[in-house]
């Protein structure tokens, strides 16, 4: 990610939170201004199967939510299922209504006319989706696509690090944004090395591994690649992770 | 280089590229043939993140060196400048260009690599990502071999908008990060593999895609089972 990007939506979502800890509430309503949409909602999913509306900000937002989780279909539900971005950009053309017939026509009543939908995950961490609306059709341009993405990015850690229901700790998180390894091809084998050696779910061995380096003040990516170098355990049984000697 | 060889790789590549395939393996497969057609000692592909950086998406070989010297390419190195300027970029002898990208050349240099060479993947106007060649003796590539080359990463391309039938540029953009994400939930596959079975990056890497070929599972569908835990590898 572009550096310069990354700390303007950070900026944006800061001057929502005001000092208070930063919530997908603020992702929210940062985004509609940074992006240029009407409309900003987030799905998260409470477990593989339960979804939960956590913000929106407007009527039509929330409808947009509500449509999809009451008829299990539309732009979110594809975008959850299928690993990426659904970039609606007129939702009243005939092939939508026969994608979502459901969904389609309700939305439209409802007032949205282009919808992007773009999920929140870390490969097989799929944590929710951040919905956009527009009352007009027409496409994201590019640099819009990008900030849209770098929102759902925002939203995302926020969701990783508040999963146990807590706000995330701003230090933490300030922390981790500026990582610039936290991308890095190890930090996800990592996890799944975690996720092997304690038996748990990619999820909470991505948070063992994050917790790691901040209690150690490390980078990511070096704490990742001793993983990966088998130079560091998670198992081991004293209790606490433990360098191999 | 025998024509009988080039032949056989696009059968094979466009014989992929029918319903249910796999971007990732398919990108894979591309940098496979990129190694053994244009001679050169490895290849990888790395994609546009739409925003402002490249990732990796595949590699000829899974080690730990190569992905390393692809991903440090996030924005600086031959790969972002081909992306950005849209042309090939030819570094003959990386012992020339220290002072042009100081850290990407330490560490090619020390993987062993003396050549490096970045060919643009492009549709229409855009610029999608980069198709990296490296080779341990110096050297540029001759044009036949840079045709041949560049002939790849139009494959690659077509490859990756194939996946979906291309509509619109929504569609590209939807398929891109779809193609980074598998990516990363291959990358978690390959820890969860390397662990319990011992072996490293690219024993696991190789071990996945081989059951997935066994089984005729899509790779990234299998790489989530496994990191889901409901398929063990």
């Amino acid at each position: 990610m572009n550096e310069t990007r990354r700390g303007r939506i950070w900026t944006q979502i800061g001057r929502r939170s005001l000092g208070t800890p930063v919530t997908v509430a603020h992702v929210c309503a940062a985004a509609v201004p940074g992006v240029g949409v009407d409309g900003a909602g987030v799905t998260v999913m409470v477990s593989t199967t339960v979804r939960d509306t956590v913000h929106a900000t407007d009527r039509v937002a929330g409808e947009l939510e509500e449509w999809q989780l009451t008829f299990g279909q539309g732009p979110c539900v594809d975008a959850f299922a299928e690993d990426g971005p659904v970039l609606i950009i007129d939702l009243d053309a005939p092939i939508h209504l026969a994608r979502w017939p459901v969904f389609t026509p309700a939305a439209l009543r409802s007032g949205a006319r282009a919808v992007f939908a773009l999920p929140l995950q870390v490969g097989a961490i799929r944590l929710g989706v951040l919905d956009l609306y527009r009352a007009r059709p027409g496409p994201l341009s590019d640099d819009q696509l990008a900030d849209a993405l770098a929102f759902a990015d925002a939203a995302g850690m926020l969701l990783l690090e508040g999963a146990g229901g807590e706000p995330p700790d701003s230090a933490e998180l300030a922390w981790q944004r500026d990582d610039p390894t936290s991308h890095h091809a190890e930090v996800h084998q990592a996890t799944g090395m975690i996720l092997a050696q304690l038996g748990i779910s990619a999820e909470a061995a991505f948070a063992r591994l994050r917790a790691y380096a901040y209690a150690n003040d490390r980078r990511l990516g070096n704490v990742a690649a001793d993983v990966v170098g088998r130079r560091l355990r998670f198992d081991d049984n004293r209790g606490e992770e433990g360098e191999r000697s | 280089m025998s024509e009988r060889l080039v032949a056989e790789a696009f059968v094979e590549l466009a014989d992929t590229l029918v319903d249910e395939f796999d971007v990732v393996d398919f990108l894979h497969q591309v940098t496979v043939r990129c190694a053994q057609l244009l001679d050169v000692a490895a290849a990888g592909v790395l994609l546009t993140d739409q925003r402002g950086a490249l990732r990796v998406v595949a590699a000829s070989t899974e080690e730990t060196r190569l992905l390393e010297l692809l991903q440090q390419q996030t924005d600086q190195g031959p790969c972002p400048e081909c992306f950005h300027t849209g042309r090939p970029i030819a570094i003959a002898d990386l012992a020339t260009v220290t002072d042009r990208w100081p850290r990407f050349v330490a560490a090619a240099r020390s993987a062993g690599f003396a050549s490096v060479h970045a060919l643009p993947m492009r549709l229409r106007t855009d610029v999608i990502g980069a198709l990296n060649l490296f080779d341990t003796r110096p050297g540029a590539l001759t044009d036949d071999t840079i045709r041949l080359g560049q002939a790849l990463a139009d494959v690659a391309t077509i490859g990756l908008l194939q996946a979906r039938a291309i509509r619109e540029r929504e569609t590209l953009a939807e398929q891109l990060q779809t193609a980074l994400t598998s990516r990363v939930i291959i990358e978690q596959a390959k820890g969860v593999i390397a662990e319990r079975r011992q072996l490293d990056m690219d024993q696991s890497f190789t071990l996945l895609r081989g059951t997935a070929r066994t089984t005729n599972r899509r790779l990234s569908e299998l790489a989530r089972a496994v990191v889901d835990g409901s398929e063990t590898v």
